[in-house]
């Protein structure tokens, strides 16, 4: 019983309501069939805004169903009040199956309409307005029958239309995120594909200045030039994930966990998180993130460690994270070749944090500790 | 001296490739080809000494590449480089015969001590993590198991074959096997 749904078939109760209402009120006062009742007129009058106001209120509840029941019953006590069968509050009754065709499940709908024209049937019963020979009487039968199959007609068609529609925008919503997911992917590969590339030439070709670069200013530059492009690189990186596997703005230390389990599950170390970290502006929260999982990643595979532990840690004006392993410690010569470190940096040079990747406390195992200042905190 | 052929597929690369490298005493780069397509014939004209392999291309990749050209006499050697030369991609480079290993990122200096180690006949490999081997073992045939071993170890694949005593031809192919299996892995690690 989702409010869009609701929003649309409301429309359409009130719409038939009010429209069974004027034409019971018109035939109750005016027609020469069914004798004049000012008063049933006053009741329908004010039963109808009255009945459409509780609806609207108790749509999304859970006991709804109860609600229409009641609806519905009332309906037909008017039916009954006006005395025959053949009521000017026919219309009126069958809009009590509207809420109840387009929301139930449809097996629950169906049963639900089959439901109403039983009820009705036993109205009519106790109308005693069934002469002994409607049986034999093609015009009456035919009447009786009308009235009471249109409830299971118009229940059906409502809820087939209703499952429809359901269906139709399970599709649109699925085609659309298929849609972003192509998109991004054609947006991750431009940015690694091309964007990085560039990045990568222009980093090479100044970092062969560098030799040449004797003068104390121009090789502070020239520093400056080839860390903003190790940014760029990181910063396309974070993104280049972020696209293909978005954080969605999940909390960090969510998902930290998450990827601590995933890890601990190949058997190779234990990993314990503590603690909670408060949220991040997107960017942030994607380099943080990566930062710390690049440094999991690197405890599991290269420190022959048997135990791993993330603190995070938060104060109103630094968030620290400590990824302290019990292996081997880091080698005194970086990997050749080696990436995740010089991108770690990367990323935390990026978002002004304080990366320290050194021997753990007491001189055992790696501890990679990152203090960046509390977003928005006290400066 | 050392005669370098340069394979990348983004021209900025190429370029930037070529140009820094003509200005390092002691490498001469003889051209840049930019896939598969071009390689042959560059190959047959230059028969270089070192090639700078980018292993992201269009249609054959750098692994694919490098198997090709390490079964040529007498084959150059090669240096991946590679926007994403994570420790992921150790295995599967030392599998396709890769002499080293190189990201993007290096400094120039980095890659010329690469390319000089390379030349002499050295391996620049970033040394295989424990983990990662073991994982890399459950990935591929039981079978196939020593000859990984014997080729992280540094074992050409034809004194594989002798050792084991089995046809060369048949080892290729499970090399060939194993690196497939293992691409997956990369896959996985960039997405």
């Amino acid at each position: 019983m989702r409010t869009l749904r609701a929003h649309r078939w409301f429309a359409l109760l009130t719409m038939t309501r009010v429209l069974g209402a004027a034409l019971a009120i018109v035939l109750l006062l005016a027609h020469r069939v069914t004798h004049a009742d000012p008063l049933l007129a006053v009741i329908t009058a004010v039963w109808t805004p009255l009945s459409l106001w509780t609806l609207r209120r108790t749509e999304d509840w859970e006991w709804a169903p109860a609600v229409w029941a009641a609806d519905g019953l009332a309906a037909l006590g008017l039916v009954l009040s006006g005395g025959d069968w053949r009521s000017p509050f026919y219309v009126f009754t069958l809009t009590t199956l509207v809420l109840p065709a387009t929301s139930l499940p449809w097996r629950a709908a169906f049963a639900w309409g089959l439901g109403s024209s039983a009820l009705y049937g036993a109205v009519a019963w106790l109308t005693e307005k069934l002469p002994a020979d409607t049986l034999s009487n093609t015009i009456r039968l035919e009447t009786l029958a009308t009235h009471l199959f249109v409830p299971v007609i118009v229940t059906t068609t409502l809820a087939y239309s209703s499952l429809l529609l359901d269906r139709l925008r399970v599709a649109r919503s699925h085609s659309e995120r298929l849609a972003l997911q192509a998109e991004r992917q054609r947006i991750a590969w431009e940015l690694h594909d091309s964007a990085k590339q560039r990045v990568h030439a222009a980093h090479l070709m100044l970092s062969a200045l560098d030799a040449d670069a004797g003068d104390t200013h121009n090789r502070a530059l020239l520093d400056g030039a080839l860390a903003e492009l190790r940014n760029a690189t990181a910063d396309m990186e974070t993104s280049v994930a972020e696209l293909r596997t978005p954080l969605d703005g999940r909390p960090v230390d969510e998902l930290l966990r998450e990827r601590a389990d995933e890890l601990s599950r190949t058997g190779v170390a234990r990993i314990d998180v503590r603690g909670r970290l408060p949220s991040l502006p997107p960017l942030v929260a994607a380099h943080t993130y990566r930062i710390a999982a690049e440094a999991l990643t690197n405890a599991v595979r290269h420190a022959g460690c048997t135990a791993i532990e993330v603190t995070l840690a938060a104060s109103p004006d630094m968030i620290r994270l400590t990824i302290a392993d019990d292996g081997v410690g880091m080698p005194a010569e970086p990997r050749p070749g080696g990436h995740g470190l010089r991108s770690m940096h990367g990323r935390a040079e990026t978002i002004g944090a304080d990366l320290r990747i050194g021997p753990g406390p007491g001189g055992h195992g790696t501890s990679v500790a990152l203090a960046l200042p509390t977003p928005g905190g006290s400066p | 001296m050392i005669r370098l052929l340069i394979v990348d597929d983004h021209p900025a690369m190429r370029a930037g490739l070529t140009a820094v490298l003509r200005a390092e005493p002691g490498i001469v780069p003889l051209g840049a080809a930019s896939s598969e397509d071009d390689l042959p014939a560059m190959l047959e004209r230059t028969s270089p000494d070192v090639v700078l392999l980018d292993y992201h291309l269009p249609g054959a990749d750098g692994l694919k590449l490098c198997r090709r050209m390490k079964r040529e006499q007498p084959a150059p050697a090669v240096l991946l480089y590679s926007a994403y030369a994570d420790s992921a991609m150790v295995v599967p480079a030392i599998l396709a015969g890769a002499d080293g290993l190189m990201n993007k990122s290096a400094p120039a200096p980095e890659l010329f001590d690469a390319l000089r180690a390379v030349a002499r006949g050295d391996r620049v490999l970033p040394p295989v993590p424990r983990e990662l081997l073991e994982h890399a073992g459950t990935r591929i045939e039981a079978e196939d198991q020593p000859i990984l071993a014997m080729m992280i170890d540094g074992t050409s694949p034809a004194e594989v074959a002798d050792t084991l005593r089995i046809d060369q031809r048949d080892v290729a192919r499970r090399i060939d096997g194993m690196i497939e299996r293992l691409r997956v892995e990369i896959a996985a690690v960039q997405a």
